[in-house]
């Protein structure tokens, strides 16, 4: 129980129900995310991980309590939410396929009027994935799984968010790929103070990046605790984490 | 020789008119897959607010963007009202719902202004200049120069803003977009309103050679739906090619094949449509469609 005194948290979920269409997947979560923390959710295939990530920028019908910056996000959005800084790297990274590179970073950064600064951003992103701005002018869709990956992070970033919810950024993914990719949203968590929550399949590398770990089991959390200990404990590992 | 140039330059200022209602098509379909049966009336019913302005008074130079405005505001106002309530419904609750508008329009705008066909002005004189033995019309040129600054215009409009940048995003990709913070709902009420306004000009331009009554725009819908289809219904650039080929094409048919005359140019619409539909199903520069179901 977090004591009455404390700040509230950067992100606050209380008995949270949610339903994907006519099913009720989530039964009553709770969890929190602080300032730039790496939180992740770990758990089999339809636990609920995604549905849970997205309830917080309104794509289900859910019941409860989330709050962002101590702000109910109630009736709010996916527009509202995502604008009062929550940038979602979805399932299947949402890459806008039919524009070109330079056109989905655009959209990360098309809501913000700090000129100088996106343009500092805009290098820094080219500095970690120089890749894209070899390709800056292609169509997404020529992209790979991996590069696509960078440029959902990328245009994250350019969205200049307090909190980023990442779905799986490992999926699909060669494991030489995954590593950098996780290298450089550790850098994004420490040099922006971006809070990450994170939902993966590949626990032990998210196990590594992340300070607190919530394992999901059918729409409930069976296990909370510090990702180092919960790396440490063989029973969970071996019961909820499968390696 | 000159007989032949004159035809085609002819048959691109017809084209022009095509290509604006056939792009207006282009961008509904873009925002919601679905064409819209009602945006040839919708630009008859702007062209009867041009009218009236012009009647008034009012200069054709300025009551010509007023139009477009009103137009454009039009667009906005029947997305909010009349397809936002069925955005979510079945693809043919929404056919039915712009086939509905069309008629509904075209019924008003009878009740408003009559069925007593009416000239309408044009700014551009009907007297022929010599282009290289052709004898051309200013009007014709001046439908094709409008046409095509106002076709530039919506490129730009797309292409170089940002605002074009998010209504093409929640045109493809709503659910990403909205990721993204982009207002998909007001982006395709937007859309409307750029279709609504685009297709005025093409109402705008047809009256001083059609007359204007309420079902002026119903052969021009169809060479306009002939446009889209052979551009690929989803390309705006395939909309203009196309308006200029169909208008182009219909044109020298009426004129050199002796069977078509007057009379059987609306049938060499239909034949491109169909063509079109069974040789090239995604047009000219359409891509092989991948639906997300």
């Amino acid at each position: 129980m977090p004591e009455p005194e404390a700040a509230p948290a950067l992100l606050e979920v209380a008995g949270l129900h949610a339903w994907y269409g006519e099913s009720h997947v989530l039964h009553g979560m709770d969890f929190t995310v602080e300032e730039g923390e790496v939180v992740t959710l770990l758990g089999r295939n339809g636990a609920g991980k995604t549905t849970t990530l997205r309830a917080i920028t309104g794509g289900v019908r859910w019941t409860g309590d989330i709050r962002f910056g101590g702000r109910s996000l109630r009736r709010m959005s996916t527009e509202d939410v995502v604008r009062g800084g929550i940038a979602h790297v979805p399932e299947g990274r949402g890459i806008l396929t039919e524009l070109t590179v330079d056109e989905n970073l655009k959209l990360g950064s098309h809501l913000r009027r700090d000129g100088a600064e996106v343009k500092k951003d805009y290098d820094r992103v080219f500095e970690y994935f120089p890749v894209l701005k070899e390709r800056r002018r292609l169509s997404a869709s020529t992209l790979s799984g991996g590069e696509q990956q960078m440029l959902a992070l990328a245009r994250a970033l350019l969205m200049k968010p307090r909190l980023m919810l990442l779905d799986e950024p490992s999926l699909g993914l060669a494991p030489i790929v995954v590593r950098a990719i996780f290298e450089i949203i550790k850098t994004i968590n420490q040099t922006d103070h971006v809070a990450v929550l994170l939902v993966e399949q590949n626990a032990r590398l998210a196990l590594e990046i992340s300070t607190q770990a919530y394992v999901l089991e059918v729409g409930r959390i069976a296990i909370r605790g510090a990702s180092a200990e919960l790396k440490g404990n063989e029973s969970v590992r071996r019961s909820y984490l499968g390696y | 020789m000159q007989g032949l140039l004159q035809q085609i330059i002819s048959g691109v200022a017809t084209g022009g008119i095509f290509a604006s209602l056939a792009l207006a098509l282009v961008l509904i379909y873009n925002a919601m897959g679905l064409v819209n049966f009602a945006q040839g009336e919708m630009a008859m019913l702007a062209t009867f607010v041009a009218f009236t302005l012009i009647d008034h008074g009012m200069s054709y130079w300025i009551a010509f963007p007023v139009a477009l405005v009103i137009a454009f505001a039009g667009g906005i106002a029947i997305q909010r009202i009349v397809i936002r309530p069925v955005e979510r419904a079945p693809i043919l609750t929404m056919v039915i719902v712009t086939l509905g508008l069309a008629t509904l329009v075209n019924g008003l705008a009878g009740f408003i202004f009559g069925y007593v066909p009416r000239s309408f002005p044009s700014p551009f004189s009907v007297q022929t200049v010599d282009i290289l033995g052709a004898f051309v019309s200013y009007r014709d040129l001046g439908v094709i120069a409008v046409s095509t600054v106002v076709l530039l215009a919506i490129y730009l409009l797309l292409q170089r803003t940002t605002v074009g940048l998010t209504l093409r995003a929640a045109a493809h990709h709503p659910e990403a977009s909205r990721l993204l913070g982009v207002r998909v709902s007001w982006m395709l009420a937007l859309g409307w309103g750029l279709a609504s306004a685009v297709g005025a000009v093409s109402g705008i331009m047809a009256a001083p050679i059609l007359l204007l009554e309420p079902n002026m725009m119903q052969t021009i819908i169809i060479y306009a739906f002939a446009a889209a289809v052979l551009g690929g219904i989803e390309s705006p650039l395939g909309a203009v090619v196309g308006g200029v080929i169909v208008g182009v094409t219909v044109n020298l048919a009426g004129t050199y094949l002796p069977f078509v005359g007057g009379d059987l140019q609306l049938a060499v619409a239909l034949a491109i449509i169909v063509g079109v539909l069974i040789l090239k199903p995604n047009g000219l520069f359409g891509r092989p469609s991948v639906r997300r179901v």
